[in-house]
Order: C-alpha cells, then sequence, then structure tokens
C-alpha cells in the first residue's frame, strides 16, 4: 500500500483527502496542520506521497514544499488549491511539486492525480 | 469535541469546524471594531477563514455558504494586498456580521436535517458593491502596480530561456497535447510540461504563449489543445514517454520534424521581443522595491497575537458517554467485590491492601475521565460579546461586559443547557436593568453601563454570577405583579426582600409593560430557572434599588458521580450526598419538639430544625420508630436545612448516580429523589434529594 502524508490547516479538508484516500486503498499514514508540522512529519515518516494545501498559516504550503523537497530532492508533493491560485500553483511547480489538485475535487480526479505521479 | 448530527463523519465535521471558524470569525470582527479598524493580521485571519469555508463548503455541495465565503475572501483579499487607506469599517463590520449571521442559520438547517436553501445573493451584492467602491477610492495606486507587476511577470518568463542562440540538439519534435475536460487550470498544466522539459530540451516554443497570467490562454487550450515544439538529443520513444506522464491527458499527437525552419522562425521572433522588453526592467524593478518597504513597516505596528498551540484532539462526545458509563458500571463492579457478602467476617490483610490499591486507581481513573467531559466557559461567555454590542446597537444604550473566570469548567452536557439561559438573562439585565445614556448621567452614574459574568468554584457547584449596575428591582412592583397573577403565597410582610425579588422566577410573571422585541413576554425567566433546574442547578436573585441587580447560578459540577452516605430504613437503602451532611446523631426525646400542627422539630446549639422521618415521608414499613434508636443525620443545602431520621448508618461510597427510570417517573411522582444507584451488595438505593426535602419541611418563623 502506498504511503501519504495529508496537510491542510482545515481538520475537514484532511478529513475529506483521508476517506478518498482510505476507499481507494492507499495508507494515510500521516496528517499536518501547518507547514512546520508538515516538515517534521515527512522526516519522520517518508511516506510515498504529499497532499500539501498552499495556504496554511505559520508555515505555509510553499515554504513546507520548498524545505521537503531541499530534505528529500526525490519527494513526490502534489499542491491542494483553490480556484484563482494559478500564480501560486505555478510558483510551486517552479519549486518541484510535481502536480496539483484543485478544489473543490472530485474523488477521481484526486485518485487520478496521485497515482500518476506515483508511477512516474 | 464533536457531537454526532449525522451518521455522515464529513458531514460532522464540516459542521464541527464551520462552527468553530465562525465563532472566531465573529471574536476577530467584535474586538476588530473596538480598536481603530482591521490590523494587518486580523485581515490574514479573515481572509484565511473565508478561503476555508469557501472550500469545504463546495465539497460538502453548500454553494451558497461557499459563494459568500467567495465574496469576502475576495474582499479581505484586496484589502491584504492593496492596503486600501479609505475603509468605512463600521459598514465592513455590519456585512461581515450579516454574513456570519447567514453561515449561523444555514448551519443550524444542516444540523437538523434540513436544506440549506437561504438565499445569499443579495448579501454577497453588497459585499461586491461595497468592495468596488473600496477598488475605486484606492483607485490610482492599484492600477498602475497591476500594470507593473504583469509586465514584470512578462520579463521573468522570457528570460527564463536561458540561451538565446538556437540548440545544437539532433531531434526536433512537435507535440499537441490536449486535456481532460473539466481538469481546470490547463495553463498551469501546460506550464508543468513546459517546466519539466527542461531536463530533456534546451529549446522550448509553445502555443499559447501567454501560460501564465494570462486566463484567455485556458480557453485555447481547451479548444486547439497546447502545442509545443522542441529541440532534443533523446529519441521519438523517450519524448512520447514523457508526454504520456502529463495527468489528465486525454490526446497526444508527436511527431518528428525533419527540419529545423519552424524553429528558426520561432527563436527570431523571441530575441525581438526579449531585447524590446528589456529596456523597461531597471526602472520597473526600483518602483517594486520601494512597496515593499512600505508594507514592512505596517505589519510592524501589529500587535502579535500569539496563538498557545495545545495538543487537541477531537472526539466524540457518544464514545466519551459510553467510557464515562463503564467507569460508573466499574465503580458498582468495584464495590461489589470488596463488599461482597462472602467476604463477611473473613481476616483478609493482604486483600484489604490490595483493595485499597483498586480503589485508588478507580478512583484516580473517575476523575480522570471526568475532567475530560469538563468544557471550560469561555467560548458560551464570549457568545455574550454579540449579544451585548447588537443590543447595545438596537435600544441605544452603551454597555461594557466584563467576563471573569472564564476558564472555570463545566461538564459538556452541562454547558448546553446554560447557553440559552445565560443569553435571556444578559439580554434582561440590558434591556430592563441598564438605563439609556441620559438617566444615567442624570443619576450621576457613568454613561456606560457594566455586566460582569463571572463563574467560579464553590465545593461541588460551579457560581455563574451575572451582574449589572443598573436600576436594580422594583419590590413593589414585583408584589404588585405577583398578586395581580396570584402568584403570591405567604403575605407580603413576612417576605424578605430576597424572596420578593425570587417571585420573577416563577412562570407567567413580568412586569415589563409592552412587550419588546428581547423580552417582556413572561415566559423568559422561567425558562431560565427550568433550564437550570433540569441540570440540578439552582437560580437566585437579589438586587439593590438603583444600584444594581446579581442573578447567581449555581450548578452542580457533575451529574454522574457522587460521594454517598448509605442509610438503612427497614429493608429499604437510601443515599445522601455526603456534600450535604453537616452531621450526625442520636438525639434525646426530650430534645424533640412538637409544634401544634404535629410537626417535629429539634433544637440543636440554638437552632431549630425540622425534622423529617423518611419512613413515613416514603411509607416504608420499619421497627425504629422511635429517635432513640435510630440515627438523625442533619442535612443543609444553600439556606435550607432539616434532620433526616433513619435507622443506622450503613457508611460511605462512591456512588453512580443513575437518573429514576422514567417509567416510575411517569407513573407516580415521588418528590425528595434525585436518582437512584446500585450498592456494593447489588441492592438499590434511591438517592435523596435534599433541597426538595428541605423545602417540603421548611419553618416558617
Amino acid at each position: 500500500m502506498k504511503r501519504v502524508l495529508v496537510v491542510d490547516d482545515a481538520a475537514f479538508m484532511r478529513l475529506a483527502i483521508k476517506t478518498i484516500l482510505n476507499k481507494n486503498g492507499f495508507e494515510v499514514v500521516g496528517e499536518a496542520e501547518n507547514g512546520a508540522v508538515a516538515i517534521k512529519k515527512y522526516s519522520e515518516l517518508r511516506p510515498d506521497i504529499v497532499t500539501m494545501d498552499i495556504t496554511m498559516p505559520e508555515v505555509s504550503g510553499m515554504e513546507a514544499l520548498k524545505s521537503i523537497r531541499v530534505l528529500d530532492p526525490k519527494a513526490k508533493i502534489i499542491m491542494v488549491s483553490a480556484m484563482g491560485q494559478e500564480g501560486m500553483v505555478r510558483e510551486a511547480i517552479m519549486f518541484g511539486a510535481k502536480s496539483f489538485i484543485i478544489k473543490p475535487f472530485k474523488d477521481d480526479h484526486v485518485i487520478q492525480t496521485i497515482n500518476k505521479i506515483l508511477s512516474i | 469535541m464533536s457531537e454526532q448530527f449525522s451518521n455522515e463523519p464529513l458531514l460532522d465535521m464540516y459542521i464541527f469546524e464551520t462552527t468553530q471558524l465562525i465563532g472566531q470569525l465573529e471574536e476577530c470582527i467584535l474586538s476588530n471594531e473596538k480598536s481603530s479598524c482591521y490590523t494587518q493580521s486580523a485581515i490574514n485571519e479573515i481572509f484565511r477563514i473565508m478561503h476555508t469555508i469557501k472550500g469545504s463548503s463546495a465539497m460538502m455541495m453548500f454553494e451558497n455558504i461557499s459563494s459568500l465565503a467567495h465574496s469576502i475572501e475576495d474582499l479581505f483579499y484586496f484589502m491584504r494586498e492593496e492596503n486600501p487607506q479609505n475603509i468605512d469599517c463600521a459598514a465592513l463590520s455590519d456585512l461581515i456580521l450579516e454574513g456570519i449571521d447567514f453561515v449561523k442559520v444555514e448551519i443550524e438547517k444542516i444540523k437538523s436535517g434540513d436544506a440549506a436553501d437561504g438565499e445569499a445573493s443579495a448579501l454577497i451584492d453588497s459585499i461586491k458593491v461595497f468592495l468596488s467602491i473600496l477598488k475605486r477610492s484606492n483607485a490610482s495606486t492599484a492600477l498602475t502596480e497591476d500594470k507593473e507587476q504583469s509586465s514584470i511577470k512578462k520579463q521573468q518568463y522570457y528570460i527564463s530561456s536561458e540561451k538565446v542562440k538556437t540548440s545544437a540538439m539532433k531531434n526536433a519534435f512537435k507535440a499537441v497535447i490536449c486535456f481532460e475536460e473539466g481538469c481546470e487550470m490547463e495553463n498551469i498544466r501546460a506550464y508543468s510540461i513546459i517546466h519539466n522539459l527542461k531536463g530533456l530540451s534546451d529549446e522550448v516554443f509553445y502555443i499559447p504563449e501567454d501560460i501564465i497570467d494570462n486566463d484567455e490562454s485556458v480557453d485555447v487550450i481547451r479548444r486547439e489543445g497546447f502545442k509545443v515544439i522542441l529541440k532534443t538529443d533523446s529519441s521519438y520513444e523517450r519524448v512520447h514517454e514523457f508526454f504520456m506522464q502529463t495527468v489528465f491527458l486525454k490526446d497526444l499527437e508527436l511527431t518528428q520534424l525533419d527540419n529545423d525552419d519552424e524553429l528558426k522562425q520561432l527563436s527570431r521572433v523571441r530575441q525581438a521581443a526579449t531585447d524590446q522588453i528589456s529596456k523597461s526592467q531597471s526602472s520597473h524593478k526600483q518602483d517594486k522595491e520601494d512597496k515593499g518597504t512600505e508594507n514592512k513597516g505596517l505589519d510592524s505596528k501589529d500587535t502579535q497575537t500569539v496563538s498557545t498551540q495545545q495538543s487537541i484532539i477531537s472526539v466524540s462526545v457518544t464514545k466519551l458517554d459510553k467510557l464515562m458509563d463503564l467507569v460508573g458500571e466499574m465503580v458498582i463492579a468495584e464495590a461489589m467485590v470488596i463488599q461482597n457478602p462472602d467476604l463477611k467476617g473473613l481476616e483478609l490483610d493482604n486483600f484489604q491492601k490490595a483493595a485499597r490499591q483498586l480503589s485508588k486507581i478507580t478512583s484516580e481513573m473517575q476523575d480522570t475521565v471526568m475532567s475530560i467531559r469538563m468544557v471550560p466557559l469561555s467560548a458560551t461567555f464570549h457568545k455574550m460579546h454579540r449579544i451585548v454590542r447588537d443590543m447595545c446597537k438596537k435600544l441605544g444604550k452603551e454597555v461594557q461586559l466584563e467576563i471573569m473566570g472564564e476558564e472555570t469548567e463545566v461538564d459538556k452536557n452541562i454547558i448546553e443547557h446554560i447557553s440559552d439561559p445565560l443569553m435571556h438573562l444578559v439580554r434582561n439585565a440590558l434591556d430592563h436593568g441598564i438605563e439609556p445614556p441620559e438617566d444615567r448621567e442624570a443619576k450621576g452614574k457613568p454613561q456606560a453601563g457594566i455586566i460582569i459574568l463571572e463563574a467560579k468554584n464553590a465545593g461541588g457547584d460551579v457560581l455563574i454570577i451575572i451582574k449589572d449596575d443598573g436600576k436594580g428591582l422594583n419590590k413593589e412592583k414585583i408584589l404588585k405583579k405577583a398578586k395581580e397573577n396570584g402568584l403570591l403565597h405567604k403575605s407580603e410582610g413576612n417576605m424578605t426582600d430576597k424572596e420578593v425579588f425570587n417571585l420573577i422566577f416563577l412562570p407567567g410573571f413580568s412586569t415589563k409593560d409592552s412587550v419588546s422585541e428581547f423580552s417582556g413576554r413572561g415566559v423568559g425567566m422561567d425558562v431560565v430557572t427550568k433550564n437550570i433546574e433540569t441540570v440540578g442547578g439552582s437560580v437566585s436573585v437579589d438586587s439593590v434599588s438603583e444600584k444594581g441587580t446579581i442573578i447567581t447560578l449555581k450548578i452542580p459540577l457533575t451529574l454522574a458521580i457522587i460521594d454517598g452516605m448509605n442509610i438503612k430504613v427497614g429493608n429499604s437503602r437510601y443515599t445522601i450526598p455526603t456534600i450535604s451532611i453537616r452531621e450526625s446523631f442520636r438525639p434525646k426525646e426530650s430534645d424533640i419538639i412538637t409544634d401544634p400542627d404535629g410537626n417535629e422539630m429539634i433544637m440543636v446549639r440554638g437552632k431549630c430544625y425540622p425534622i423529617l422521618r423518611l419512613h413515613e415521608h416514603f411509607g416504608v414499613k420499619t421497627d425504629i420508630t422511635e429517635f432513640m434508636k435510630g440515627i438523625l443525620i442533619m442535612a443543609e443545602v444553600e439556606d435550607k436545612a432539616l434532620c433526616i431520621f433513619a435507622d443506622e448508618l450503613l457508611g460511605q461510597q462512591q456512588v453512580v448516580v443513575k437518573a429514576l427510570p422514567s417509567y416510575i417517573r411517569d407513573s407516580k411522582k415521588i418528590s425528595g429523589l434525585a436518582g437512584c444507584t446500585l450498592l456494593g451488595d447489588g441492592s438499590i438505593s434511591l438517592i435523596l434529594d435534599i433541597s426538595r426535602l428541605a423545602s417540603l419541611k421548611k419553618v416558617s418563623i
């Protein structure tokens, strides 16, 4: 089973993503509510892939992305954004995010994106 | 802690989190309203909250809430980015509060399982209008900034291809990529391809070109696909494999180009464009740096709001209730082991030692589980800020709300029963108690009235005090109204001031001549009393004319487990809460006084206490009817005291309070029972309601 770290400051969003992942045979090995916790958990858990919300308090998703990529250049991180955040998503890709999911998302969008990135 | 509103955990989480965020938002608005206007950190917080609510509401298909949140998010995004100077803070606060109220109403509908069908379009329009006015009055600076931003970005994009000369790589390919319908942000997906292509190719051209800024490029890509021309040393297979890795790829057309002509042409076009733009680069960069330092200056003025992050998890209340029940059962089971009749008369030193250890652990476990269910009153108290604010506005009064002891904790079950009564009492204080500013001034009082909400621990109870410095209660008016409604049971002369004031808690009572929107319907105060009594608490009031009124709510810390003294009357067992027991003794027949009505009383250290014969009150057969053969237990609750006559004391024990089964409660009204419990030997004991029994036997002095 592929291991996933879910990062989002909204507990609801974490639960939504976790539910989709669990239903589709993924194991959510950890959750983080801000970038700082995300970096910590990444180094502890070394998941196969990370879903990362862009807007978060304390340390943002962008900062966490950069830090994790320094920590592990092979890290596969998928940004979770909302419509209208094109600029930030592009910046994230520049900093190494593999792809992105847009809220509100459908189950199959999430799974398709994750599966594609894991297969590369 | 999350409650279960539905069988869907996702919906529960949505309700829980959104409610929490709305509460945070309201507090933020109310506190920022009072100070000058919105601080940078407040704007950030509000933006984030609205962004989150927009996202989760959209996921749960609550489009109206999502659109409303979106419009507020846009508004605060503008405020965050542009830092406009002329903001009508009062109007802004009113708008947001309206939005908050809308969401609250929708959430209530969702909780009850109804459709969230509220219409937010009018409010959304008002918010959009507010934003456009804001934009216009801060117009000139904003527009020029936008232009500069986009041209700066344009440069970065062109300059990113480092080499200006054509590449020396052998192969040239042309790819046309079509994305799946509905995958969104196709321009950014296109950007992702270009970004990843760097490893394979050193010269890339693509159409549409402006994939970063231009939203129209999304339409072009959807209609005609994303076209890429590249030079690479890699094989066709490798290039094909690369493009196939694209997420949401629908179609790929990959052709190898025979010659360089197309490429060379595109390269020349790009060179010309780069030259033109690099000229204006330096001047724009300078402006951007200046603005950067300006914004920083503003931030430093903000007070740092430090969030104390405790490690908190969310637990369902049903699980906790189950845990409580189990712990309760464990207490009973423990008693059944330790007080087992099989062990009677045996010398069991080691066993006793082990039993004591078990008791110690059980009791600690109980305390811990109880403390888990305890929740501070802060949230309930803070809700009152909004009510005070709204009422002050509507009634044209000035009132300051002071909160003390909000960290005092109360059982989660009880908190729900306190909220409404508290709201009503605060409303009352504002409506009836606090005078309009002119009257206050005339009386020599400060124009702003004060309402103090205080919570503190007192023994096994929590006291919640609502104090105001208004005009106080009018004794004559109360007596008059009571007489009119036939509520006077005692003669006027015999009543203390406090007793007169407490008449207001009787059903059907109201001295307000007209019914205002907030109070005066005569259904408020007795609902307050009922709610408080449901959780086993009591309400009392005191007042001084022109100085103010104090209302005190006394609420038990928990309903579940109490320290009890077990007593025996004939074959029946009863339990008295230890906290109410003052002393117990065997009286002398000579100490007993009987009054002309046949009521028995006893003198203890100069004070007179009524005697309640339990066997008479409950109709239980017992051999012990003479005082000297049984025992008198003096019990006291607040200012009421009595002496209970029973056969003998059986011993102290921690007792799990279970409510009397509804069958019994409905079929026969027995006064004086607070519940029942199981004793160690398996027998049932009825728990006495000392307050009720004492009221029955109240001595009229």
